[in-house]
């Protein structure tokens, strides 16, 4: 029973970072899944969902489909919501029921393509991975297909791995872009907030990529090999931090994050957001490091980080490390020991509405946190 | 690469067949990768001496993480044959064709084929096509040809008959094709007749005639196929000459 969370929350999971990462682009997404889950993706993991359509839908499996493998029911609805909506591409995902009865999304997505002539995608997510994997494949998937190639621009930066799991609606990721214009950068494409499908088409104009998430990592790698665009993990959080991120997207090759061991302040959540935050204190003077509850690329974390999954090991590494600040997602607050502070930074993909005021927007900005 | 799936009743030979077509393409040259998709776990045994390997299902059973390496989870057998088995969840529990597509996907996590290279990959699939599980060895990135086992025995051909039609089924998708019949001989009355009509109907062709043979039981009890145990009998020669068609028709490809 390993990995079970009995007082903290769970990771947004990879239907949910899936659907994120597709919402504002066109698409017709579709999960398969019981009738009612649209929820559970689309309202509750999804901030945008009150204030800007989307085409989301769940395929209403049912307990007699499931078992028959009736998998024409979800191409034929699929095909005719394609007919009505007219969508850009139509992607198909699933969650823990068609996982258990083994449904071939690659398959389903050739013939629900071969019937409508569009763009089909199909996505074996099933619950059990995090949002960052979710996000991930689709940026991935969507890149490989329509990025094209063009001419690069000298002074153009894309930023990849941006969805509302990770920044909110709190004007981050605009600060995120005004950050890079004031800064003599053009902008290119948003891997995927403000962002359209002719974003992917155009990424390959960057001469340099911002991973702002893991969820961006594996698409930049792939720029990387496809275009030779290099690419810098890095969230420009705080004054002297983002002030490294600007040499580092001049000079990819440039160490962008500051390593410390942790003793004032131990930050818990997304990799590359976390680091980017500890390296700001440590330019303060703050000696800080992370916990990565979530996959990481191994280039982000140092030795002194810990990639630690379960509630009980993160509980027995601060016990054993004894910060005296927790930053982290306000529900952690069940596995922080007693007499060490915690201060509470919401995370969306962790607690979801809960704290929406919590969620604070640090980009290029002093950062004063008492520790 | 040659990249099979072994179907058939239940009991007609399908791991005898397929560990068989294993040996025989080893001992022709080729780096072979058998996968039994059964939860009884014996296909491969045959290769390894009598002494089975561990099954993916009961290494995911006793250890709280997945396999680090593809070592952790095979055995090479006669003629450095890898033997991977995907076993089952404990009988009457759970779901043994989700188990199948677990083992798959652990063994493209861990770069099987990529690592590996093999020449021949042989999936040895338990009875018919019962279910998705049932199913993955034929989908797209795993065997491209379908090879039916069958004797001349009513119930064989009934189940050989359900294969074809889940095999068409699947005809709109990118899976793989029947490449044709083995018929391992059980010397029941008219059997040459029956399998002959039985691919006649479905427009398919008996690719190698086992006969029924002492040699294989033989060999069996020695934890041996007839490729190793005795390569000079007339079934070991059946296999050998089945091995080096697949791999000229391998090569014309």
């Amino acid at each position: 029973m390993k990995n079970v969370s009995k007082r903290i929350s769970c990771y947004s999971a990879d239907t949910a970072g899936i659907c994120s990462a597709l919402y504002e682009l066109g698409g017709l997404t579709v999960v398969h899944d019981a009738s009612g889950c649209n929820s559970t993706y689309s309202t509750h993991d999804e901030p945008r969902w009150f204030d800007m359509p989307s085409r989301i839908f769940i395929s209403a499996l049912t307990e007699a489909d499931a078992v028959m493998g009736n998998d024409e029911k979800l191409i034929s609805d699929t095909v005719k919501a394609a007919k009505d909506l007219k969508p850009e591409f139509i992607a198909l995902c699933g969650s823990p029921m068609p996982m258990m009865t083994g449904v071939d999304f690659d398959a389903i997505a050739q013939e629900v393509e071969r019937r409508t002539n569009l763009p089909t995608f199909g996505f074996s997510t099933n619950g059990m991975a995090t949002y960052l994997e979710g996000a991930s494949e689709a940026f991935y998937t969507l890149s490989l297909y329509f990025s094209e190639k063009r001419e690069q621009r000298a002074d153009t930066v894309n930023i990849l791995g941006a969805t509302p799991l990770d920044f909110g609606l709190n004007g981050s990721v605009e600060a995120i872009k005004a950050f890079l214009t004031e800064n003599n950068f053009r902008v290119g494409a948003c891997l995927s907030m403000g962002a359209s499908l002719n974003d992917f088409r155009m990424l390959s104009e960057a001469r340099v990529n911002l991973v702002i998430s893991q969820s961006g990592v594996k698409t930049a790698k792939y720029l990387y090999d496809e275009y030779e665009i290099p690419y810098v993990c890095a969230v420009p959080v705080g004054k002297f931090f983002s002030k490294q991120v600007l040499k580092a997207l001049e000079d990819p090759s440039e160490q962008v994050f500051k390593n410390g061991s942790g003793s004032e302040v131990c930050i818990i959540g997304e990799g590359i957001y976390s680091k980017s935050l500890a390296s700001e204190l440590l330019y303060k003077g703050i000696d800080a490091n992370i916990i990565s509850p979530l996959e990481t690329d191994k280039g982000v974390l140092s030795q002194n980080d810990a990639q630690v999954y379960s509630e009980e090991d993160i509980r027995a590494y601060l016990k054993e490390k004894k910060p005296k600040t927790v930053i982290a997602d306000p529900l952690y607050s069940f596995v922080i020991p007693k007499g060490t502070k915690h201060y509470p930074l919401a995370h969306f993909a962790f607690s979801g509405r809960c704290y929406t005021s919590k969620i604070l927007n640090f980009i290029d900005r002093e950062i004063d946190i008492q520790i | 690469m040659i990249k099979l799936a072994i179907y058939g009743k239940g009991g007609i030979g399908k791991s005898t067949c397929t560990a068989n077509l294993s040996a025989a393409l080893a001992s022709l040259g080729k780096k072979v990768i058998q996968i039994g998709c059964d939860p009884k776990a014996d296909s491969t045994i045959n290769l390894l001496g009598g002494v089975p390997v561990k099954p993916v299902m009961d290494y995911l059973r006793d250890n709280d993480d997945e396999p680090e390496s593809i070592e952790e989870i095979s055995k090479k057998g006669f003629g450095d044959v890898l033997c991977i088995e995907t076993g089952g969840p404990t009988p009457g529990l759970g779901c043994a064709g989700r188990g199948i597509i677990t083992t798959f996907g652990l063994l493209e996590e861990l770069e099987l084929f990529k690592k590996y290279s093999p020449d021949a990959v042989l999936y040895d699939v338990l009875g018919d096509v019962v279910c998705g599980g049932f199913a993955a060895p034929i989908r797209e990135g795993y065997a491209t040809s379908v090879l039916i086992v069958t004797s001349g025995e009513k119930m064989a051909l009934y189940a050989a008959q359900n294969i074809c039609s889940a095999v068409r089924n699947f005809e709109d998708r990118s899976y793989a094709k029947i490449k044709g019949i083995i018929l391992n001989r059980r010397n029941v009355e008219g059997e040459e007749e029956k399998v002959r009509a039985f691919a006649q109907k479905n427009g398919l062709e008996i690719i190698a005639d086992i006969p029924r043979s002492d040699d294989i039981i033989a060999c069996e009890d020695m934890g041996k196929t007839v490729v190793e145990g005795r390569d000079d009998c007339e079934s070991a020669r059946c296999f050998k000459e089945l091995a080096k068609r697949l791999i000229l028709e391998d090569e014309n490809d």
